[in-house]
């Protein structure tokens, strides 16, 4: 076993999460989808901190998470805010800008 | 360990732990794009975190891993959840594709990218050399400061401007979600007790207004209460709600016919269900 | 021991006021009374931009790395503040206009109301508004500076949150049509998500690639040209995100729906000031980080060019409303600015830095003023956005006509105006550097999207006007003042451009 085998996982985990980006309809699991693809990196960020034996990759991380959980607060506040009118959190149901 | 024979040998116990949670993380995020249930995808994606946080205990970085719990799963999935309640939990996905073609073209780009991205990732790392972070901040009972030493060491000197950043960040956030989620009140905008009652007892209602449902047969709030002589209660209208025909009970019409005074309550017996205003008994069982 | 790393304050000084400003500004929100806030709000966000334009005059000059190395302040970052800082202070004026809508602000009155309640319903006469959108807006201009100035790819990173959160904010707030802003809201939060952790990506594997995220040190792997498979990808990935944010087609999926849905002001400021912030990242990365392996990133942004450039022009055709044709217009822009920077040269002897910095200036002001031009054309239900409603607009109102004629005229890059001098720039330093088929294009592309644009001077001058056409407002002083200021300087930067061209090349040297 080799550091490539987390790498590897952390990009199919990116890969799931973007195509979950892609597919799911309900704006909470998309965003859900993009909080993935950010643990995605995180793993790899911390792997390679270990390869390259810096401390920078997990202090990246660490700023990951703490504008994960900004951008969390915000996008979950606007989610609401459309729900509140609309009572649904389709994507597809967000359809009046279409031309 | 000296720095010229840079190189860390991973153990078996390493490859145990990836072999197990590997998949369990992968199961995670799989789970989550699949399951039709917004709840069910948060408690998928909360498996995966959790499994990530041991690989990064596992990769030397204690710190985070314990971030990662207690932030992660614990604040940010957790605020997730909420909205997810607070949003209705049934909130499931329709599996309708709006777009045609569109989930398999997700699925193309996805593979092309994961083959891309992994395949160059996989060949460009399978012989990386592991460096370790004894160096820098010391194993267990190392000759350095411990992991939270070393990550603070940083935090607070080449990356201060960031850190420093990150506060304006935080106050975008907190001031973004108190602009989309409080209601200021105008001062005087809302009335005191005393103030409903006082208006209250100047109309020529003083009591208060008929329950929906007081004499009515039905449970639900939309349907109007009966005043005794079988009229409608229009004192009782719910606001808001359009009044409309609701299934009731059945209406006793006599004490022959309904025999005792408990089946003057409503009886469940489908034998008496086919009186004038009554439902068929079957579907009320 | 922790050493504190040296700052410069100085250095720091357009940063600090802006981000400062916006912090009185939300302590203002819980202290002062209700009838003072919109002023004192405006008051402050203007000193803050003020302020910090004067501050990047004052530093000219300046090439220093400060913050432990995580800032860089040099030429192009000056330039580039100040275009911001300036652009900034017009945009917030635009914010503050208060006499053309009846209901006295493009800003809804409390975004936690929900749309179509009776309280929303109530409330849309009364004259207050959510004043939190100054300091939002300042604290988006403060992401900008900080962008262009990013010495790293982790402060880039957190600048370019601290630019995004607010601007997803402000984008759901219109008074009118608050459904329509709302969805743009999430839309441009959900995709802007989704390209930051792009750029995150390309931050990791560039970071395992080098074991660092100063732009320096990659600088110095890539020149060793010890990165390989994994540099290129992070690369690549990195661009990705960033071309999402100067919407740059193929990610410019959101432009058109968040330019239309925003509140106009807040339009005119994202189409000014986010496309600066974020070319000056691309070419900070690009340039400084980058440049020693031109060949792994030109064939990507020639490509992007291209598809921008004709996406742009050829959809830019089929819309019927200004807002969204400005949109596409936006995204068409975005592929001219590309051209410029294909214009690096093999060295970085290329002049394709400095036409870049030019274009953004004259962009910048043009587009500013043709959404604050958009904002005096209403009918009873706010701004009338409808190509149709503008027909006949030259016999009804011949100066505000006028005045749109002469922002169109430049984006369409017709001579004697900005747009010219600035196009004209940016394809010279593309041919110079042998991408003359790349300046084929867009020529062409000019010349398609030059037609959208006549389009909608032929339909204001020459065509009868409509019955129940929309009136023309009397705009107040502050969207007079940035009317002045854009057309002024559109006209001078068409006529004279010699001094802000000498500028630019003066600026257009990068400290490592």
């Amino acid at each position: 076993m080799n550091l490539s085998y987390y790498l590897v996982l952390a990009a199919i985990l990116f890969t799931i999460g973007a195509v979950g980006v892609l597919v799911r309809r309900n704006a909470i699991v998309v965003f859900m989808c993009i909080e993935l693809m950010l643990n995605a990196v995180n793993l790899t960020l911390i792997t390679f901190a270990r390869s390259t034996g810096t401390v920078d990759g997990q202090i990246i991380a660490l700023f990951v998470m703490v504008v994960a959980a900004a951008e969390v607060v915000v996008g979950l506040a606007i989610i609401m805010s459309i729900y509140r009118t609309r009572r649904s959190a389709s994507v597809d149901d967000a359809n009046l800008l279409k031309y | 360990m000296t720095p010229e024979t840079a190189g860390v040998v991973i153990g078996t116990g390493e490859a145990v732990i990836f072999w197990i949670l590997g998949p369990v993380a992968l199961a995670g995020a799989l789970g989550m794009v699949l399951s039709r249930n917004a709840v069910h995808s948060a408690l998928w994606l909360v498996l995966t975190m959790l499994s990530l946080g041991v690989f990064y205990v596992v990769q030397e970085a204690p710190f985070l891993g314990a971030v990662q719990v207690i932030v992660y799963t614990g604040a940010i999935m957790i605020l997730f959840l909420f909205v997810l309640m607070l949003v209705g939990r049934d909130s499931s996905d329709s599996v309708v594709e709006t777009l045609r073609g569109q989930r398999v073209a997700a699925l193309a780009l996805g593979a092309g990218f994961a083959a891309l991205v992994g395949a160059g990732i996989a060949r460009a790392t399978q012989d990386l050399p592991v460096l370790g972070l004894e160096q820098v901040q010391g194993g267990v009972g190392g000759p350095s400061s411990g992991n939270v030493e070393a990550v603070a060491g940083l935090l607070y000197t080449r990356y201060l401007l960031a850190f420093e950043v990150t506060g304006a960040l935080l106050i975008v956030a907190a001031v973004g979600a108190l602009l989309l989620t409080h209601v200021e009140r105008e001062p005087g905008s809302r009335q005191t007790q005393k103030e409903l009652s006082r208006a209250r007892f100047l109309t020529d209602r003083p009591q208060t207004l008929p329950g929906p449902g007081v004499h009515a047969r039905a449970t639900s709030v939309a349907a109007p209460a009966l005043l005794p002589d079988g009229r409608l209660a229009e004192d009782s209208f719910a606001t808001g709600i359009e009044p409309e025909q609701v299934e009731q009970m059945p209406r006793p019409t006599g004490r022959e016919q309904l025999g005792s005074p408990d089946a003057a309550l409503g009886s469940l017996d489908p034998t008496l269900s086919d009186t004038p205003g009554g439902r068929t008994g079957g579907e009320h069982r | 021991m922790i050493d504190a790393p040296d700052f410069s304050f100085a250095a720091l000084s357009p940063l600090l006021l802006v981000l400062g400003a916006a912090c009185i500004g939300v302590l203002v929100e819980a202290f002062a009374p209700r009838d003072v806030r919109h002023p004192v709000q405006v008051g402050l966000a203007l000193t803050g931009t003020v302020g910090a334009f004067v501050a990047t005059l004052l530093l000219a000059g300046t090439r220093e790395v400060t913050a432990g190395g995580a800032l860089a302040v040099d030429g192009p970052t000056l330039f580039l503040q100040a275009t911001i800082a300036g652009l900034g202070a017009l945009s917030i004026l635009l914010f503050a206009e208060r006499s053309l809508d009846p209901a006295r602000s493009a800003f809804v009155v409390s975004a936690a109301v929900p749309a179509g309640s009776p309280r929303d319903r109530e409330l849309v006469t009364t004259q207050r508004v959510q004043t939190e959108v100054y300091p939002l807006a300042l604290f988006a201009i403060g992401g900008m500076l900080l962008f262009v100035a990013a010495n790293d790819l982790l402060v880039m990173f957190v600048a370019l949150e601290v630019l995004s959160l607010p601007l997803y904010l402000i984008s759901g707030m219109a008074r009118r049509r608050r459904l329509l802003s709302q969805e743009a809201a999430v839309k441009y939060f959900l995709l802007g998500a989704f390209a930051s952790a792009f750029f995150l990506y390309g931050l990791a594997l560039v970071y395992g690639a080098t074991g660092s995220v100063r732009l320096r040190d990659i600088r110095e792997a890539v020149t060793a040209e010890s990165g390989g498979v994994l540099m290129v990808l992070g690369l690549g990935l990195l661009v990705v995100g960033l071309l999402f944010k100067a919407s740059v087609a193929p990610f410019h999926s959101w432009t058109p729906d968040v330019y239309q849905g925003a509140p106009t002001p807040v339009t005119a400021f994202m189409a000014a000031c986010t496309k600066v912030a974020a070319f000056g990242a691309i070419l900070r990365l690009l340039y400084v980080a980058f440049g020693a392996a031109e060949w792994t990133w030109r064939p990507l942004i020639y490509a992007a060019a291209i598809i921008s450039m004709i996406v742009g022009a050829v959809l830019g055709l089929t819309q019927t409303d200004l807002k969204r044709m400005l949109a596409y217009s936006s995204v068409a822009h975005a592929g001219f600015l590309l051209t410029g920077v294909i214009g690096f040269g093999a060295g970085g002897d290329g002049s394709g830095l400095a036409a870049t910095m030019f274009y953004l200036v004259t962009y910048g002001l043009t587009t500013l003023g043709a959404f604050a031009v958009l904002t005096l054309v209403r009918d009873g239900d706010g701004e009338a956005g409808h190509l149709s409603q503008w027909a006949g607009l030259g016999a009804r109102s011949p100066l505000t006509a006028a005045v749109m004629s002469l922002f169109l005229l430049a984006l369409a890059g017709i001579p004697l105006t900005a747009g010219f001098t600035g196009k004209f720039a940016v394809f010279r330093a593309a041919i110079e550097q042998g991408a003359w088929p790349l300046a084929v294009v867009a020529l062409l592309a000019s010349a398609v999207a030059a037609f959208f644009y006549l389009r909608v001077i032929v339909l204001m001058y020459f065509s009868d006007p409509v019955a129940d056409g929309p009136t023309v407002g009397v705009p107040g002083l502050p969207t007079t003042i940035v009317l002045a200021v854009t057309a002024t300087a559109t006209l001078a930067l068409g006529i004279l451009p010699g001094a802000v061209l000498d500028l630019a090349g003066r600026a257009a040297i990068f400290v490592g």
